[in-house]
């Protein structure tokens, strides 16, 4: 054993413990889990593991209409949470930039809903927006703005609406965070520059502040669509995915048909499927970074 | 000589024992049980006997896991899957039961019929897959009756305004359309509701298939091909979906699930709530209820085929099949749900599954007269009561059929069309897993 490690190159000896790792926490469940979605495998059987069914599972999803209507609803949720986030949170940077006094202290206090399990946020609105003893509900009623019990986590449009607001409140503070440290890092040579040129401060942001804030804001972008495309605490807590599939995601789905109907290959080969989802977000996101980088003139 | 007669009277004593039940003093000394629990702080009180049966016995208890039902199941779930099924003990639920048909030994060869008939029948039977005993029921059984508000139907204007709108008497409901009558005609949202639901989940399957039966049909048939798409089964979600669209019940009780029904109930805006009797004390607790001293529990209404509703479970201890020492684990659970466990665990509310400690709690109860009336209704409840269909793939159907039944209750289906996607479904779910 040792004369094989002696006869290794040391760069290969002296990585074998990280390449060893990684096979074993990432490669093998990887490939397991590829393999077991080519297979009937119910937890509950575990002798299902060894009947081979081909691609049975995945035409069973591609054809399923659940499934794609959920993949649908991931990506509206995706598209409609970042873009949100992207807004506010750059709108909160620039308020705290221009703050002179305490900012330390504000930068804090807007890290707070990260700080939150995403558990406990689902069950702080599930709370708030209950149609009965709901906090919106009870203060739009009192304040004479409806009579009406508004079912927040029923209406279709209402219960995505109410799971975006969670997201949204939970996560803007990371854009937020990241544009803030972009906002520290452009240089105030060109800011100058371009005042004494005449720019009006939209001009100045639009063309000066902004393309340098552009490769913060897509690393922002990619670590939270991947936060995004396996969206499943919240909306567990506060929906479940339903009713009747209104709020239905990729993960709440898969969620369930792997573990509570214990059909993890069927759940695998949606997990596969539903990975290109997440890759798709991460590829276009790195490319825009790489943009705007090249723009900028640091990949030259 | 000597030696003979203490011989002969030890080997006498030995089946004397065995036969009364009790356990010789150090009878499995040595003998270690890893057990799987459900945990709560309900439960601890029956725990603490544990200790009990561990002195009298000389084995030791070892709880490796305390979780609720819901993490249990898939714990178990993983256990079967990955082999690690090294424990003794677990605890099971006849909802869950027949999910791991090989998980649990029969205990049939390690109990006496006349132990067993010490138990209510009908929870003996729910305890059952097949012929085989998978578990012994414990003092949590669970069949749902009508709570309602008293003052409601003690108010004379009401009375006489309901008899004219409805043509009879105003008194508590006997049947679900009652039920439905009176939701509707005591219904005034946004403040006050005529009843409510259970409305995601296995909740609401539970609650659609007992209605089901009261309108005299059944949720699968035979092979367990699915049998709910029938007149009976439209009947059965039609009462929902009118309830819902009368605006007889909240809006949001489709993502209601059982702590916001009693919840719910309890903060007065209900009228009529089909219920747990675990709720019974909190409803009448001046501390958590804005109605105590205002509730009334009878019996759970008919449907139009004359059966009552009666959905029920039960907790339960069960031994795995690949228990070292069954003998030894089939005690720890025989004595868990003993005379003396249930009185003491049936003593904070929860029912029994023994008769006489059905007795015993009556008998108890005397003199209060709150709690004589949630005993009477729930003693009634109980001898209507069925299991869950008793396939393992009930869980997995649950899915499949509940999001269709929101569908319908929400006005997104009609209920025929609803039952008849619910009803593809399940087949297709069914023979997939070669059920027919």
């Amino acid at each position: 054993m040792t004369r094989l490690f002696r006869r290794l190159p040391p760069w290969l000896a002296l990585l074998l413990p990280a390449i060893v790792i990684l096979l074993v926490v990432v490669l093998v469940p990887l490939l397991l889990s590829l393999y077991s979605s080519f297979t009937p495998y119910r937890l509950t059987r575990p002798e299902s593991l060894y009947k081979w069914i081909g691609e049975y599972n995945y035409v069973k999803v591609a054809t399923d209409a659940n499934f794609w209507m959920a993949f649908g609803r991931t990506v509206f949720l995706l598209t409609v949470a970042l873009n949100l986030e992207m807004l506010l949170g750059l709108g909160l940077a620039l308020l705290v930039n221009k703050v002179t006094w305490g900012q330390r202290g504000l930068r804090t206090i807007m890290m707070f809903p990260m700080m939150f399990s995403p558990i406990l946020v689902g069950f702080q609105f599930k709370f708030i927006f209950n149609d009965n003893v709901g906090l919106v509900n009870n203060a739009l009623q009192s304040l004479g703005i409806t009579d009406q019990a508004i079912a927040w986590l029923v209406d279709g449009k209402l219960a995505m609406f109410s799971i975006i607001f969670a997201e949204v409140w939970m996560s803007t503070s990371v854009f937020a965070i990241l544009i803030l440290a972009g906002l520290f890092a452009i240089p105030r040579d060109p800011l100058e520059a371009a005042k004494v040129d005449g720019c009006t401060p939209w001009q100045s942001f639009r063309h000066i502040s902004l393309p340098f804030l552009m490769p913060f804001i897509y690393i922002a972008m990619a670590i939270r669509s991947l936060d995004v495309a396996r969206a499943y605490d919240i909306v567990q807590i506060m929906t479940n995915g339903g009713p009747a599939r209104r709020t239905e995601l990729l993960w709440t789905l898969i969620g369930r048909t792997g573990y509570v109907d214990a059909k993890m290959g069927l759940a695998n080969a949606m997990g596969y499927i539903s990975i290109f989802l997440a890759i798709f977000f991460t590829v276009y996101f790195f490319r825009k970074l790489n943009a705007s980088r090249t723009a900028l003139g640091y990949n030259a | 000589m000597k030696r003979t007669t203490l011989w002969s009277a030890t080997t006498l004593a030995i089946p004397l024992l065995a036969v009364s039940g009790l356990s010789t003093a150090a009878e499995f000394d040595g003998v270690t049980l890893d057990a799987k629990l459900i945990g709560g702080q309900q439960y601890e009180a029956l725990y603490a006997r544990i200790g009990d049966w561990e002195s009298e016995t000389g084995a030791k208890v070892n709880v490796i896991s305390k979780k609720n039902h819901f993490e249990l199941d898939k714990e178990f779930k993983s256990d079967l899957a990955a082999g690690s099924l090294g424990w003794c003990v677990g605890s099971n639920h006849s909802s869950f039961a027949s999910q791991y048909p090989s998980l649990y030994a029969d205990l049939t060869p390690y109990l006496t019929p006349e132990f067993m008939a010490e138990y209510v029948d009908s929870n003996i039977a729910a305890s059952k897959i097949g012929d085989k005993l998978v578990m012994l029921p414990r003092a949590q059984f669970d069949v749902s009756a009508l709570y309602y508000q008293k003052s409601l139907y003690e108010d004379a204007e009401k009375q006489a305004a309901f008899k004219k709108e409805y043509g009879y008497e105003l008194t508590p409901p006997d049947t679900w359309q009652q039920v439905s009558d009176q939701a509707v005609f005591f219904s005034d949202p946004p403040n006050f509701y005529g009843t409510q639901f259970a409305g995601k989940d296995e909740a609401i399957v539970g609650r659609f298939y007992e209605m089901v039966v009261a309108e005299g049909g059944q949720l699968f048939n035979d092979d367990w091909s699915p049998a709910f798409n029938s007149e009976a089964g439209i009947r059965a979600l039609d009462w929902f979906v009118n309830i819902y669209q009368q605006g007889a019940a909240p809006k949001g009780t489709t993502s209601y699930l059982w702590d916001e029904l009693g919840q719910g109930f309890a903060s007065g805006t209900i009228a009529l709530n089909l219920d747990w009797p675990g709720w019974a004390g909190f409803f009448n607790d001046p501390e958590s209820s804005k109605i105590a001293g205002n509730v009334g529990v009878v019996v759970q209404p008919q449907g139009s085929a004359g059966i009552r509703t009666g959905w029920s479970g039960h907790h339960g201890f069960s031994v795995t099949e690949s228990c070292e020492n069954k003998e030894a684990a089939a005690s720890l659970v025989s004595f868990l749900t003993n005379e003396e466990s249930q009185t003491l665990e049936s003593a904070t509310g929860p029912l029994p599954t023994r008769k006489a400690v059905w007795e015993h709690v009556v008998a108890e109860a005397e003199g209060d007269a709150y709690r004589t009336e949630v005993l009477q209704a729930f003693q009634a409840a109980a001898e209507h009561a069925f299991p869950a269909p008793k396939t393992p793939y009930w869980i997995e159907a649950t899915n499949v059929i509940y999001p269709e039944l929101q569908a319908a209750i929400l006005g997104d289906r009609t209920s025929a069309e609803a039952l008849e996607v619910a009803a593809e479904a399940v087949d297709e779910m069914m023979r997939e897993n070669g059920e027919y």
